[in-house]
């Protein structure tokens, strides 16, 4: 398992930033603006915190790092992509190289947590040997091996939590991103998810997370992006949360 | 290897969606078979009756009944004249008394015999003319008509064009009535499809995510559209393989039909079933999924 994902780490290593943004805007066609002028540079195995105000912007900050969306000005690369310019046919492409959770998980509730997870090997045409060495080894790295059998209603919020991480992780991403993952977990199961993204960025995934919680951004110390009104108004190395709410 | 684990994807997704959706799936199917059944009903028919056309096309096209004592040269001379015609396969000429044993012989098959009662009767000498095309039965006819040496022109004109009329009509209205419940086949289809798009978009935005290709999401709907139109088309033919049997001699003695006996026919049908059957089913399939499954973000 390690060794999987540290292989990995090293290929990317050749671009020191897994995602860098200059002079990012997005204006919808109603006018609003949702992103200006936002310019941000990721290095690989960074572990970043994206936090501010409700409608700040995070959600499109995301949805232009995955390329749902297109921005409307300034140039977004990921992960070695160019995603201004990249064709249609190649956002699978792309999408492989991300691994995203969010706060409702977003399983498939008439699915097992192994066939969960290894529904995304199967909808990018992995092979069958593929999916039985890999699925074991994502479940054992989240902690559910025992759980393996179990819909997602038997499962409670955080093992529901950890089988989406474990889904996020099959192709072996070069960067995690997390949308609010605790928002629905309670304290305790919150800091287990925290764990395992520690555990997992240390293995050399870089994450990104966006959440409103306050004490454990402040417990963790690390790089925090504060987004308000569309702008970035802070990036700051091994910070703490300050106004943002 | 990967094109064979996506073909085997698209169509475990695809079976399973039609069972997950089992009476959609299943009125779609329905609505294959009833227009396959009338399908096969006109290709039929037409089939006969095409074959009914060919059997009169076949006869003697037109017949010319020469003027009383022609002297041989001026006769030789209008067969010449008739076989200029490029449309003209063949010319026969018919002496009187071969036209007398001819009428002989038909009393013979009807079982009487022919009695003139002492009489002796004359009958006209003619040609008979066998066309290549046998709508140029009219200009043959004309020139025959205009000509002094012939009496009076025969051809089996009217009975074609009845014939043709007929044909016409019924392909007209099968067509437009296959036509009508196509458009019911194909709206049931597309129904069908879009309700297992809708059922689906859950697995559709995790598919999008985890980075699946546009094919892996859109084949096995594609797919389930085509299955509605393969067991339509495969229920029609087990159908009418099984009312074959008793419509083959009927097909044979009302139309004249020795093709009907064929297995060929029952092959051509089969495929045509099974074609029109796909193609209503990946047509309506394709109009849903690109109507209603987004283009990938």
């Amino acid at each position: 398992m390690t060794s999987l994902l540290r292989r990995r780490a090293r290929t990317d290593s050749a671009e020191a930033s897994v995602i860098r943004m200059v002079d990012v805007g997005m204006t919808y066609p109603n006018g609003k603006v949702a992103l200006a002028d936002v310019s941000v540079e990721i290095p690989a195995g960074d572990f970043v915190f994206l936090v501010g105000p409700s409608g700040a912007g995070k959600s499109t900050f995301i949805r232009l790092l995955i390329r749902e969306q297109i921005p409307t000005a300034g140039s977004v690369r990921v992960a070695g992509r160019e995603l201004v310019r990249m064709r249609r046919r190649h956002v699978p492409g792309l999408r492989r190289r991300i691994g995203i959770v969010f706060q409702d998980f977003r399983l498939l509730p008439n699915k097992t947590v192994w066939e969960n997870v290894a529904f995304a090997l199967d909808v990018t045409g992995a092979p069958g040997t593929l999916v039985r060495q890999r699925v074991p080894q994502l479940l054992s790295l989240v902690g559910l091996q025992d759980h393996a059998h179990h819909l997602p209603t038997q499962l409670s919020g955080g093992e529901q939590q950890r089988t989406a991480i474990g889904r996020a992780l099959v192709h072996d991403p070069a960067i995690l991103i997390a949308d609010e993952p605790t928002g629905n977990l309670d304290p305790v199961t919150s800091w287990e998810i925290i764990q395992l993204l520690i555990q997992i960025n240390q293995l050399g995934t870089t994450v990104l997370m966006a959440t409103h919680n306050q004490e454990i951004v402040n417990a963790m110390r690390r790089r925090v992006l504060a987004l308000e009104g569309g702008h970035l108004v802070r990036d700051e190395a091994a910070a703490a949360y300050e106004r943002e709410y | 290897m990967p094109f064979a684990r996506f073909i085997g994807f698209s169509i475990v997704r695809a079976w399973q969606g039609f069972w997950r959706n089992a009476m959609m799936s299943l009125a779609a199917t329905a609505t294959v078979i009833l227009m396959l059944v009338l399908l096969s009903g006109l290709f039929i028919v037409i089939a006969g009756l095409n074959s009914g056309l060919e059997f009169i096309e076949s006869k003697v096209a037109v017949t010319a009944q020469l003027v009383d004592d022609l002297p041989v040269a001026d006769r030789m001379q209008l067969v010449s004249e008739v076989e200029a015609f490029p449309q003209v396969a063949s010319v026969a000429y018919v002496s009187p008394a071969e036209a007398m044993e001819r009428l002989r012989a038909s009393y013979r098959e009807a079982g009487q015999e022919l009695d003139t009662g002492g009489a002796t009767i004359r009958l006209f000498a003619s040609l008979e003319i066998n066309l290549v095309d046998p709508n140029a039965a009219g200009d043959v006819g004309e020139f025959l008509a205009s000509h002094d040496d012939v009496a009076r022109v025969l051809t089996k004109q009217a009975e074609y064009d009845t014939l043709l009329g007929i044909i016409n009509v019924i392909r007209t209205v099968g067509l437009v009535g296959i036509g009508l419940v196509g458009l019911t086949v194909l709206f049931m289809i597309i129904n069908t499809i879009r309700i297992a798009v809708y059922s689906r978009a859950g697995e559709i935005e995790i598919m999008r995510l985890v980075g699946a290709s546009d094919s892996f999401i859109r084949w096995p709907f594609i797919l389930e559209g085509v299955l509605c139109g393969l067991i339509g088309a495969l229920v029609t033919i087990v159908l009418v393989a099984i009312v074959w049997d008793p419509i083959q001699p009927a097909m044979v003695t009302i139309f004249q039909m020795p093709t009907a006996v064929s297995a060929r026919f029952l092959t051509t049908l089969s495929m045509i079933l099974l074609g029109a059957g796909l193609g209503v089913g990946a047509l309506g399939s394709w109009i849903s999924v690109r109507s209603y499954l987004s283009a990938a973000r």
